[in-house]
C-alpha cells in the first residue's frame, strides 16, 4: 500500500492505493502519526484507488478512527470501491465510522 | 323392410284381395266366386297370424333386450357411482394433505417450537452479522495488541542495552578496585584499611556482575517470550477474515432465495389444494348426475309395459282368430326367407342369438343361426361389453 497527503487547513486528504494488509501495519502507524500532527480537523481517506482490504486492514483503520478521535478529529472513509466498498458494507463500518461515497 | 315372405303369392291374384272387391263387385251372386274368397281369405289369416306370432315373440324380444340393457345401465352406474365416491374422497384426503404442507411449509420446527421461516432468516442474519462485528472487534484489538507488543520489544531492547551498560560500568568499578589495592599495598601500613575497601568495592563489583547475569539470563526469557507472542500474534491478525466476512453476502442471497423458493411453493401448493377440493365437488356433482339411471329405468320399463300391453293384445287377437278358424287352416307357414333376411342384419351375435332363441325356437331356421352350435353367453360375459362398441 502506498499513500499521498493532500493538507489543507481544515481538512486532509490521505489517497491510498494498492491493497491495504497486515504487512501495512508500520506503514499505516507512521500515517496515523502524520494525520493527527496536520491541522484539519477532517481526516479524509480517499479509498478510490485501494484494490484490496483483509480484515487486519479494517481493524487499522478503526484504530485510525480511534486515533483521531483521542486527537479531536474525525475520520472519513471516503470513494470505497470493489472488494473493499463489499468489506466495509459487510462488516457494517458505517455504524462506527463516517463513510461516504 | 318391404320384402315379401309369401310363399303362395301366385295363388292370390291382386284383384281377389281381402275385403277389396265385395263392394263394387256385381256378381256375388255367381257362388262360384265367393267360395274362392273364403279359401282365399282363410290362407291370407293364416298367414297374418303367423306373422302375429312372430310379431308377439319379437316384442318379448324387445322386452327382454329392455330389461337386459336396463340392468346393465344400473349395474354400471352403481360401479361408477361407487368409484366416483371413492374418487371424491381420495381428492378430498388429498386436499387435506396438500393443505398439511401448506400449513408446515412456511416454518421450521426448532426444540419442538415452529418458527416462521422469514423470521428465523432474519435471526440467522443477526447473528451472522454480529459474527461478523466480532471478527472486526477482535481484528482492531489483535492490531492493536501488534502496535502494543510493537513498542515492548523496543523496550525490552533498550533494557538488554542497559545491561550491557551495567556490565561495562561493573568491569570499570573492578578494574578501579584492583588499582586501588595494588596502590594500598604499595602505601604499606598506611593503606591497610584503604586495602580493604578496595578489596569490599571488587567484591561489590561481581555482586554487582553477578545480579546482571541473573538480569540478562530473565531479560533474555521475557524477549524470547514476547517474541515469540508477538509472531503468534502476527500469524492471528495476518489471517485474513475478510472471505468470511464476504460470505454473509453469499448467505443473505441464499437465505432470499429459500424464503421465496418457499413462498413459491406455498403458492403451488394452495392451487393444488383448492384443485383437489373443487375435483372433488365436481366428482360429487357427477355422482349427483349418475342418477339419471333411475329415470332411464323407469321410462325403460314404462316402455316395457307399454310393449305388453300391445303383446297382450295382439295374443288375445291371436287366440280369437284361432278360435274362429277351421283346423286345417291352422298350419300358418312360417316366414322363414323373411326371418332369414331380418336376423342377417343384426349386428350383435349375441343379440341375434337370443332373438332366434326367441322367435325360432320350434323352428328349423335354428341352425342355420347357429342358435344350437353356440352358447348363448351369459349377461356377464365379458364379450358383452366389448361388442357393444
Amino acid at each position: 500500500m502506498d499513500y499521498a497527503i493532500e493538507a489543507k487547513d481544515h481538512e486532509s486528504i490521505v489517497r491510498l492505493r494498492g491493497r491495504l494488509t497486515f504487512n501495512d501495519h508500520a506503514k499505516l502507524r507512521t500515517l496515523i502519526t502524520e494525520m493527527q500532527g496536520s491541522k484539519g480537523k477532517r481526516q479524509i481517506l480517499d479509498l478510490g484507488n485501494l484494490e484490496f482490504v483483509d480484515s487486519a486492514g479494517i481493524g487499522m483503520l478503526l484504530i485510525a478512527h480511534e486515533e483521531m478521535g483521542n486527537a479531536d478529529k474525525q475520520l472519513v472513509l471516503r470513494g470505497a470501491a470493489g472488494q473493499v466498498k463489499r468489506v466495509l458494507s459487510v462488516a457494517q463500518l458505517g455504524k462506527i465510522v463516517t463513510v461516504e461515497d | 323392410m318391404a320384402f315379401d315372405w309369401r310363399t303362395h303369392k301366385d295363388t292370390v291374384p291382386p284383384q281377389h284381395a281381402v275385403g277389396a272387391g265385395t263392394a263394387d263387385r256385381g256378381d256375388a251372386s255367381t257362388g262360384a266366386a265367393p267360395d274362392s274368397r273364403v279359401n282365399l281369405d282363410y290362407g291370407l289369416l293364416a298367414t297374418w297370424m303367423g306373422f302375429a306370432d312372430v310379431q308377439r315373440r319379437t316384442l318379448e324380444a324387445i322386452q327382454g333386450e329392455l330389461s337386459r340393457t336396463s340392468d346393465h345401465v344400473e349395474d354400471a352406474t352403481l360401479d361408477l357411482s361407487g368409484r366416483f365416491r371413492e374418487l371424491a374422497e381420495s381428492a378430498l384426503d388429498q386436499s387435506r394433505r396438500v393443505e398439511e404442507i401448506v400449513a408446515m411449509a412456511g416454518s421450521v420446527a426448532i426444540d419442538g417450537e415452529r418458527v416462521p421461516l422469514d423470521e428465523l432468516v432474519t435471526h440467522m442474519q443477526d447473528m451472522i452479522a454480529e459474527m461478523i462485528s466480532n471478527i472486526v472487534q477482535l481484528s482492531m484489538r489483535a492490531m492493536s495488541m501488534v502496535y502494543l507488543l510493537d513498542d515492548v520489544q523496543k523496550d525490552v531492547s533498550e533494557l538488554e542495552k542497559s545491561i550491557g551498560d551495567i556490565d561495562a560500568i561493573n568491569r570499570q568499578t573492578n578494574f578501579l578496585a584492583l588499582n586501588a589495592t595494588i596502590e594500598a599495598s604499595r602505601a604499606g601500613e598506611a593503606g591497610r584499611t584503604f586495602a580493604v575497601v578496595a578489596q569490599e568495592v571488587r567484591h561489590l563489583s561481581r555482586t554487582t556482575s553477578e545480579l546482571a547475569d541473573r538480569m540478562r539470563s530473565k531479560v533474555t526469557a521475557v524477549v524470547k517470550g514476547v517474541r515469540h507472542g508477538h509472531d503468534i500474534l502476527r500469524d492471528i491478525a495476518n489471517t485474513d477474515m475478510s472471505p468470511q466476512m464476504l460470505a454473509k453476502e453469499r448467505v443473505d442471497k441464499t437465505m432470499e432465495s429459500l424464503v421465496q423458493q418457499t413462498a413459491h411453493f406455498q403458492a403451488v401448493l394452495e392451487t393444488a389444494a383448492t384443485s383437489s377440493s373443487d375435483m372433488s365437488q365436481t366428482i360429487g356433482h357427477m355422482v349427483t348426475r349418475m342418477q339419471f339411471q333411475d329415470l332411464t329405468k323407469q321410462r325403460l320399463e314404462a316402455v316395457n309395459d307399454s310393449l305388453s300391453i300391445i303383446a297382450a293384445g295382439l295374443e288375445d287377437l291371436e287366440n280369437r282368430t284361432r278360435d274362429g278358424m277351421p283346423a286345417h287352416h291352422l298350419d300358418a307357414p312360417i316366414p322363414q326367407e323373411w326371418l332369414n333376411n331380418l336376423l342377417e342384419r343384426f349386428k350383435l351375435s349375441e343379440m341375434r342369438q337370443r332373438f332366434v332363441r326367441k322367435l325360432l325356437l320350434e323352428g328349423s331356421a335354428l341352425d342355420e343361426h347357429g342358435a344350437l352350435d353356440v352358447g348363448v353367453p351369459t349377461d356377464e360375459s365379458p364379450s358383452d361389453d366389448i361388442e357393444l362398441f
